[in-house]
């Protein structure tokens, strides 16, 4: 294996979200509009930035016996701050966005970096690795909510693709395809389709199943 | 990482709390303003595309819009008294506050409670839209429960007190695709020209069960159903029963089909 680049390793070979499978909750809740998982990746990212970095550049003064209390305060600030940038300059979709942009500060994402790279890592590969697992973390969020937004209601970003069966269209709306559990599927595939290009990430039985006994034992 | 001391982990958690907050208060301190804007922006437009004030399918100024919303004649009404006025003022009464207020508001009876709304304010905001020294529409306020959510919405009634104008309901949290079909205006559109009462007064308006058969003698009181959302459909029905019936509006607008309101002389809301 050749030496990980922190900007283009999460994007496939690490995902956060195929690999580790974090940050679930907002790729269920927010992704049946493609444009709220625009504007929930860049949140993201911005706040992954500005977490690394900041962490990073104080890495070295933090006692460790409260090192997550610093981090997580500063994750908390850099999320409450976008909230309320979204909040006066997006009203809509901070309104569609809900309380999943507040719920940043839970992503494990955001405080996974801070613990496994801007603690060890300089300024630089610590910005380099938050743009890299945000995009890695985008990246899965615009794939579902693509296929999402376009198989629920026909449309993409809002704009009507296929006309939609309910207005006199052609295109039945999927409405399993709107509701959170379809994510689900959706990243399983993802995952699944992963794994198989990259066998490396599959796991290791945990035990081995008990073979089954012969049929005239039974 | 250094040596380890309580007043250094002490002084370390201090200094990032105060730099922390110092800068999210600052951004919430900053950003109020526009976000209060907002608020009103939102408010303004979803009430004024009810009035038939907006020019059809064209964007809006912001400030063209507030003007406008400035010049409605909005009303404090007292819903008990049936009264089109109280000792409120439009612009600062805060409506939701008052409904979980217990000196302005009244615990419904559980019978009577079709809503879902457990108490409600005594006073409401409404607007009404003159034209030509005449009534044209009024604008109420409604709300219910759903299935998982509040619907608030405001519902236009044109001058003969029973024909709706339209109808937005702009915040809810219903199921996605399901339930959430409440706020598309495709249906809302539906609305308009239906009938709340029919002639003896009694309220026959509601969602329907399936598409409304065109030309039946329902059709006048019906919207389609909601597809696959049928608590989310009968919470709406069950609301403008409420909002409508006795206990809401019903008293109100009884009175003010007997005697039409004046258009006051020195109010705001008589644009030229």
């Amino acid at each position: 294996m050749t030496v990980k680049h922190p900007l283009t390793a999460p994007l496939i070979k690490e995902n956060p979200v195929t690999l580790s499978v974090l940050g679930i909750c907002s790729a269920l809740a927010i992704t049946n509009s493609l444009t709220s998982s625009l504007i929930m990746s860049v949140a993201l990212t911005t706040v992954l930035v500005v977490s690394n970095v900041t962490i990073s550049l104080v890495r070295n003064l933090l006692p460790p016996s409260v090192r997550l209390i610093v981090q997580i305060t500063v994750i908390a600030s850099a999320v409450t701050v976008i909230d309320q940038f979204l909040k006066a300059y997006l009203p809509e979709a901070a309104s569609r966005l809900t309380v999943y942009v507040a719920l940043i500060i839970t992503n494990c994402i955001v405080l996974g970096r801070a613990e496994a790279c801007a603690m060890k890592e300089n300024v630089g590969t610590s910005i380099l690795d938050a743009l890299g697992n945000g995009f890695g973390y985008s990246l899965i969020l615009i794939i579902v909510a693509f296929t999402r937004e376009l198989l629920g209601r026909g449309s993409l970003m809002g704009y009507q693709i296929f006309e939609p069966a309910s207005q006199g269209g052609w295109f039945p709306e999927n409405a399993l395809v709107m509701l959170a559990p379809s994510a689900f599927f959706i990243i399983g595939v993802l995952v699944w389709a992963i794994r198989v290009w990259i066998p490396e990430q599959c796991e290791k039985p945990d035990f081995e199943p008990m073979p089954l006994p012969k049929r005239e034992e039974r | 990482m250094r040596k380890e001391s309580p007043l250094r982990a002490l002084l370390t958690v201090l200094v990032t709390a105060i730099v922390c907050s110092s800068i999210v208060s600052a951004s919430v301190v900053l950003l109020r303003p526009i976000q209060l804007n907002n608020q009103l922006l939102e408010r303004s437009g979803n009430i004024l595309q009810l009035t038939g004030l907006l020019p059809a399918g064209g964007r809006v100024e912001d400030e063209v819009l507030l003007d406008l919303f400035r010049s409605l004649d909005a009303r404090v009404i007292d819903i008990d008294e049936a009264s089109l006025d109280s000792e409120f003022d439009p612009h600062t009464f805060d409506g939701r506050g008052a409904a979980a207020d217990p000196e302005l508001s009244v615990p419904i009876p559980p019978g009577d409670d079709l809503a879902g709304l457990g108490r409600r304010s005594r006073y409401k905001t409404v607007y009404l839209v003159w034209r030509d020294g005449a009534l044209s529409r009024v604008v109420l306020p409604i709300r219910g429960a759903g299935m998982w959510s509040m619907l608030y919405g405001y519902i236009s009634l044109e001058a003969d007190f029973n024909t709706i104008a339209g109808v937005v309901f702009y915040e809810q949290a219903e199921t996605p695709g399901l339930g959430d079909q409440v706020a598309s205006p495709h249906w809302q559109e539906k609305w308009i020209g239906k009938k709340l009462y029919d002639a003896t007064g009694e309220i026959l308006f509601h969602v329907a069960e399936g598409p409304v058969t065109e030309g039946s003698p329902a059709a006048d009181y019906q919207v389609d159903a909601l597809t696959g959302a049928t608590v989310t459909a009968n919470a709406v029905t069950a609301l403008l029963q409420y909002w409508f019936g006795p206990n809401g509006y019903g008293p109100l607008l009884r009175a003010m089909r007997e005697q039409p309101p004046q258009q006051p002389e020195s109010r705001p809301g008589q644009e030229v």
